[in-house]
């Protein structure tokens, strides 16, 4: 290695550092997904060709009551928030979709709700957070969020003029690249124009939850608290603590550390909500996890329910979610701690919720 | 012919800084590099995700001390393992070949050939030769006696295991560390973003990895290359079993080095031997058993004098290779070594948390493990990792899952794929997901929901089983602020247990966790 002076040493580092910044000059900044092909051990069925069963029988489960009340809730969070919109008049305060295909539910809610291009604005960066909790099972499984919601979800945003469009979640058993094949998310979201990303740990951050109860502060992914639009897209499931993973629970996949937040799990996911404030929320109720949740991994747990929910307001978005497996939203301590501190309504009887059977 | 000149005539090509140079030497160094390469390559892809498990591992199985000793030790023979022959006719026909040109740690060996430091020193004696022939037969002695613990000193698994454990690692600490630091610079988070999105998950781990013994085997690989400062190549010299078992072989090997008439003693072959087995009393002939056919010799001699010519003589027998009564000596002290180890308190019981890979502990993984450390490699989690006391000497360096630092993925049965011997047998899925490897216990002193009255359950939540193995019961109770709380209870189903150990990873008790997975009975559950 021949010697070089401390000056050209120092020329080459400063030629380097211009290198770089001309670089991120030039570059896009989105980053790209991993070119490298996964081979999953566990082989996923091919999610391209339609599933059966998508439209069993139409939900048998006990309806929420009076879902017809024209007055606007009042519900409005006191949080910061980067982009919830207030329902405008005319429109509802909550769509729930029956008994169609996923995108063509997905499609005639987001219509009712006065269209994407209501929440996605034209560049804007798009995440979408779906549950991705596991890479044990394939879809039918209803472990991890319905491949053709999130792709949907997809399509719409580009359809509405997203700048980008990234899909990310940290699952909790197994590798995310593994969880991202296995689910059979990733085609979907590819044939979508969608991208995956990974989460990697240099890029959690301490983030302080100034209304935060229980939890003050927490380390929280960076590009959630960066993008414009944030889509929640949980699946419901069954859940030994929570009772029910939904909405709010979903969150918690942006968090890095998930040991001690299920010691106070009611308020703490209240607290959490207050500090990330999804656009939209997106509970896939097209298959159900009744029992077992949140891993499953048994069909007889499954149940066909064709149904999604979708709304801006999360606590309202998790107690219709809960009416859906036969509970009141107060039975859940997440949606009354997370009402309580005025993230949002669950009262469903004075909310305007408009439900649009795609099969009548 | 004056012997009065001893003045050494001018070499025919100016020799550059770096050796002799000539096309024989870049033919070599080409193959050694490219070789290298596809051996990194390689290891790259071992990680779970990558290629098939039986393309990986194909060096390994190259390797015909590590297939030999398994043969021996397991009374097994894989077809896969008839891979080593290649190596073995290689070494037949052009003798010590794959030190020379294939060898992934003699090609480190010779990047790394600290000859500026080393200087002129002197060499070291030749009986040192003979170690690598008592180690030889010792790991042979042993394998035939059920025993590969000595395969450590294997070059094949030396380099992998030091890649596994301790160097890319370390690589991985530099770059997160690097990572970190710049994304907090707001203009480079972009760029970091997408540097990151191409090294990870392939060229490095989506998480850093940790691994015992790290720093261990990383002073160990350093040690090895160390070893350059005493002499070139002194590993491959004066240490290496595979050397010597090549080294045997190669006393039959066609082609070998001979030198004509015309040599005059101008001592540059002996000068740039990295063997040093040039010998200026026998004529400079070399040593075919430890003539590594590197072809600097070829190429520096200013007369032409050297050539590789096949011949089917047998070659000569040193002084410092292996004999009858060595032979008799290791075998002896080898058995004495062996009923020692087995004398130990760790037959009659296993440490308690012994956990095996999947179908490994059935399998009679301790003559069949060659501590290559390719499983710990492809395990996702590094959950796999090696066993220092739980398994004693013989177990030493086999694979065992360490809970608190990964669990046994469900999704996953990269392992099996990958083992090169099968020790770790290649089960499909569903067939992996219902061998039980531990059963985990409750350890209600340290549980949240048991001790402190805490709501938790992350046991059961993390329990991958479609009928989870943690059943929970409710309890009125009381909390630490003294207000009454519903408390859920776990307690462990032992019959549906299969000891994944993603129970004990997650529980969020710090130090020892309070779920913990123990070795499998054998009695009937209950």
């Amino acid at each position: 290695m021949s010697r070089i002076s401390r000056r050209e040493f120092l020329l080459s580092v400063l030629a380097g550092l211009g290198g770089l910044a001309v670089d991120q000059v030039l570059t896009a900044c989105s980053p790209k997904a991993t070119p490298f092909a996964p081979q999953a051990t566990l082989q996923p069925q091919s999610t391209l060709a339609r599933p059966t069963n998508t439209l069993a029988s139409p939900a048998t489960l006990t309806k929420p009551n009076s879902p017809t009340a024209i007055t606007q809730s009042e519900a409005s969070p006191t949080s910061p928030q980067p982009t919830p919109t207030q329902p405008s008049a005319g429109s509802p305060y909550m769509v729930v979709a029956r008994n169609g295909e996923p995108e063509d539910m997905l499609r005639r809610a987001l219509a009712a709700l006065g269209g994407m291009e209501k929440f996605v604005s034209k560049g804007a960066n798009v995440l979408i957070k779906p549950n991705i909790c596991v890479a044990y099972h394939t879809y039918e499984y209803a472990a991890t969020t319905n491949p053709w919601v999130v792709g949907a979800l997809v399509k719409l945003c580009l359809e509405a003029g997203a700048g980008s469009v990234r899909v990310m979640d940290y699952p909790f058993g197994g590798t995310a690249k593994e969880a991202y094949a296995i689910s059979g998310i990733e085609e979907q979201v590819k044939a979508a124009g969608g991208e995956m990303a990974f989460m990697p740990g240099f890029k959690y951050v301490s983030t302080k939850i100034p209304d935060g109860k229980s939890l003050k502060k927490c380390d929280i992914f960076d590009d959630i608290l960066k993008t414009d639009v944030l889509i929640n897209v949980p699946i419901a499931k069954h859940h030994s603590l929570a009772r029910l993973t939904l909405g709010m629970k979903n969150l918690m996949g942006v968090i890095r550390d998930r040991g001690a937040i299920h010691q106070n799990l009611g308020q703490r996911l209240a607290d959490l909500s207050s500090r990330i404030r999804p656009t939209l929320t997106v509970v896939d109720a097209v298959r159900v996890l009744m029992a077992n949740g949140p891993t499953g991994g048994n069909l007889d747990d499954v149940k066909q329910l064709n149904t999604i929910i979708v709304s801006p307001d999360i606590v309202a978005a998790d107690s219709y979610g809960a009416t859906l497996f036969g509970l009141q939203p107060d039975e859940l301590a997440y949606i009354k701690a997370g009402a309580a501190m005025g993230l949002g309504s669950s009262d469903l009887g004075s909310l305007r919720i408009e439900e649009i059977n795609l099969a009548a | 012919m004056s012997t009065a000149s001893i003045v050494p005539p001018k070499p025919k090509r100016k020799r550059l800084r770096g050796g002799p140079v000539g096309p024989w030497i870049t033919a070599r160094k080409v193959v050694q590099y490219l070789t290298l390469i596809i051996f990194l390559a390689l290891f790259l892809l071992s990680a779970r995700g990558g290629l098939a498990g039986n393309l990986i591992n194909f060096p390994m199985r190259l390797d015909p001390l590590v297939m030999l000793s398994h043969l021996l030790a397991s009374r097994t023979f894989l077809v896969g393992s008839s891979l080593a022959l290649f190596t073995i006719i290689l070494t037949l026909v052009f003798g010590r070949a794959w030190c020379g040109w294939l060898c992934p740690l003699g090609t480190t060996l010779d990047i790394f050939s600290l000859k500026r430091w080393r200087g002129k020193r002197q060499e070291p004696p030749e009986t040192w030769r003979s170690v690598k022939y008592a180690l030889l037969l010792t790991i042979l002695v042993a394998a035939l006696f059920g025993n590969l613990t000595l395969l450590v000193f294997d070059p094949l698994t030396i380099i992998f295991r030091a890649l596994t454990v301790s160097i890319w690692p370390a690589v991985d600490q530099i770059v997160t560390v690097i990572e970190s630091s710049l994304y907090n610079i707001p203009f480079m988070a972009g760029t970091i973003s997408t540097v990151d999105g191409v090294l990870r998950p392939v060229i490095l781990p989506p998480e850093p990895v940790y691994y015992r013994d790290a720093v261990l085997f990383g002073a160990v690989f350093l040690g090895v290359v160390l070893l350059n400062l005493a002499a070139p190549r002194f590993w491959c010299r004066y240490l290496c079993p595979l050397g010597g078992l090549l080294g045997l072989f190669s006393k039959a090997a066609l082609f070998r080095r001979e030198v004509g008439e015309d040599c005059k003693g101008c001592v540059l072959c002996k000068q740039v031997c990295p063997t040093g087995t040039i010998d200026p009393e026998m004529g400079y002939a070399s040593d075919p058993s430890e003539c590594t056919m590197c072809l600097d010799c070829l190429e520096v001699c200013p007369r032409s004098s050297i050539a590789f010519t096949p011949g089917l003589k047998l070659a000569e027998w040193h002084s410092y290779d292996p004999n009858r009564r060595q032979a008799l000596v290791a075998f002896g002290s080898t058995i004495a070594a062996l009923a020692l180890f087995r004398s130990s308190a760790l037959t009659k019981r296993e440490t308690p948390h012994l956990i095996r890979p999947p179908g490994a502990r059935e399998n009679n993984l301790l003559s069949k493990c060659v501590r290559c450390a390719e499983c710990m490699r492809a395990c996702p989690t590094s959950g796999l990792q090696p066993a220092v006391t739980e398994a004693g000497l013989e177990g030493f360096w086999t694979p065992v899952l360490i809970p608190r630092l990964g669990y046994c993925d469900y999704s996953c049965n990269a392992c099996g794929q990958i083992c090169p011997v099968q020790a770790i047998p290649p089960l499909p899925l569903e067939e992996k997901r219902a061998q039980v490897i531990g059963r985990a216990y409750i350890n209600q002193n340290r549980c949240l929901a048991w001790s402190d009255h805490v709501p938790c359950i992350v046991c059961e939540e993390m329990c991958p089983l479609p009928e989870k193995a943690i059943q929970l019961q409710e309890s009125q109770d009381i909390d630490q602020q003294g207000n009454p709380i519903t408390l859920q209870l776990p307690s462990v189903l032992r019959e549906r247990c299969i000891g994944c150990g993603i129970c004990e990873y997650k529980c969020p008790v710090n130090g020892e966790a309070a779920i913990r997975v123990y070795v499998p009975g054998t009695e009937v559950p209950f």
